[in-house]
């Protein structure tokens, strides 16, 4: 039975991926050996040439660190773990922002390593994103806020730190909008348990389900107070390191950052008394 | 069950070190495959990074028994390829990038030397059709088997075989013109 030519020539190729001369190839088919020898020999150039093609070491570098990360927090287990939860086909598209969110968790604590001038960066913010919209629970949104508030003040002194000035005071409009918004979600929020705060009995009627929400906005100012410690103990170290340029933006940024953290405490605690 | 469905499989559990070893098995494969298509090394960059995410991100749904890994994960790439030159409103580029990676341990002459050979190739890779470009460039660049390259593109591998056929001896004849 005659082989057609794509055939043959496949074979030979096959063949040469695994090792043997083009001569080999010839021996085998030496009614088309004339045909074959010059389309084996351009094959061989592209390969050859083709293969001097390599990603920059440098790049490859950042990159496996990056998933290194990303892979060390568990993104990829967790993610298998949510998909059999669900069975209805609108439910795809709600995984696919699930297993967003549980990249994001990865890059999360690779924060310092992902900066706003790097790719990876519109990933993490997507994943924040992700996972405001799937925490149905205001008290969750606002504990959320507080994270990613945090997370750009982070952003912001290691900007700093590298003299990328530009984008410093972008970051710190960002930390005044999650501070912003954590008042936002107490005000009409839930108890973490699930009874709405505006359900709430009155004392005489429930005390204990009362001293829930004051427990829950007691909970909120203090996770504030502290992310308000932190935040501000890395802005002024990297006060200290950050190179000549980037220190007037960086003074700037601490004292905005500073301001809207205690107005967000200050409004909190007077929207609970 | 072979090495890659093993390692496969258990990166689809949630294994790291195995997703991690696909990642290396297949990352300068990726890269090469993006850079011959769009001929520029920071969109390969950066594409190259996204295929990754979003092979992460649905690693957990893939199934081993529809298409080979590989297939599966140029997929991937050759959709973000597309998906990348519909945005930038602009066909696969024509012009030759000077900043071209090669292989570190050439010394300068034969760097030289060889970027001229990869210029001179990539621009008749160009000059084939869409799908002989393809074929040629999963095969040769990214060495793929024939049965992933048809999954990649979901042509039969008849058709795979000829569009191979036909891009090589077009190459041929481009090449022979030059000398």
């Amino acid at each position: 039975m005659t082989r057609k030519i794509e055939d043959i020539l496949n074979n030979c190729l096959e063949r040469l991926f695994r090792g043997e001369s083009i001569r080999d190839c010839l021996e085998s088919y030496p009614e088309q050996a004339s045909e074959l020898e010059l389309l084996l020999r351009t094959s061989v150039t592209i390969i050859q040439t083709s293969s001097a093609i390599q990603p920059a070491p440098q790049f490859k570098t950042r990159v496996r660190s990056q998933f290194e990360a990303i892979l060390r927090q568990g993104g990829v287990k967790a993610e298998k773990a949510k998909i059999p939860l669900w069975g209805r086909k609108w439910a795809v598209a709600v995984a696919s922002v699930v297993l967003v969110f549980l990249v994001g968790i990865g890059i999360t604590a690779a924060s310092t390593s992902v900066l706003p001038d790097e790719s990876l960066y519109s990933v993490k913010l997507s994943a924040e994103q992700a996972r405001l919209a799937l925490t149905l629970s205001d008290a969750g949104k606002a504990k959320l806020h507080i994270q990613f508030a945090e997370r750009r003040a982070g952003e912001v002194a290691e900007m700093a730190r590298q003299g990328k000035s530009e984008k410093i005071l972008v970051l710190a409009e960002q930390v005044a909008n999650h501070l912003g918004k954590v008042y936002e979600a107490e005000k009409t929020g839930e108890i973490e348990q699930g009874t709405p705060r505006a359900l709430a009995p009155p004392p005489d009627k429930g005390a204990e389900d009362y001293s829930a929400v004051g427990g829950y906005v007691k909970e909120l100012t203090k996770m504030l107070d502290e992310s308000r410690g932190r935040s501000l103990r890395i802005l002024e170290s990297a006060l200290e390191e950050a190179p000549p340029r980037a220190k007037p933006s960086l003074q700037q940024a601490i004292e905005e950052i500073r301001a809207d953290y205690d107005e967000a405490l200050f409004k909190i605690e007077s929207g609970s008394n | 069950m072979s090495i890659e469905e093993d390692v496969v499989c258990r990166a689809v559990k949630g294994d790291k070190g195995a997703f991690a070893q696909l990642y290396e098995d297949h990352f300068d494969k990726i890269y090469r495959y993006i850079y011959v298509r769009l001929r520029n090394q920071d969109e390969a960059e950066d594409l190259t990074q996204e295929v990754f995410i979003k092979a992460l991100q649905a690693i957990g749904s893939y199934k081993w028994k529809n298409l080979p890994f590989a297939s599966w994960l140029f997929r991937i790439a050759h959709n973000q390829i597309i998906d990348h030159v519909r945005k930038q409103g602009k066909v696969e580029k024509v012009d030759w990038d000077d900043n071209i990676s090669l292989a570190e341990e050439l010394d300068p002459g034969l760097i030289a030397e060889r970027e001229l050979e990869v210029e001179d190739l990539l621009e008749k890779i160009r000059k084939l059709s869409p799908a002989q470009r393809e074929v040629i460039s999963l095969r040769f660049t990214a060495e793929l088997s024939v049965a992933e390259v048809a999954g990649v593109l979901g042509k039969s591998p008849g058709t795979v075989k000829a569009l191979q056929y036909n891009g090589i001896v077009a190459l041929k004849k481009m090449l022979l013109v030059n000398r």
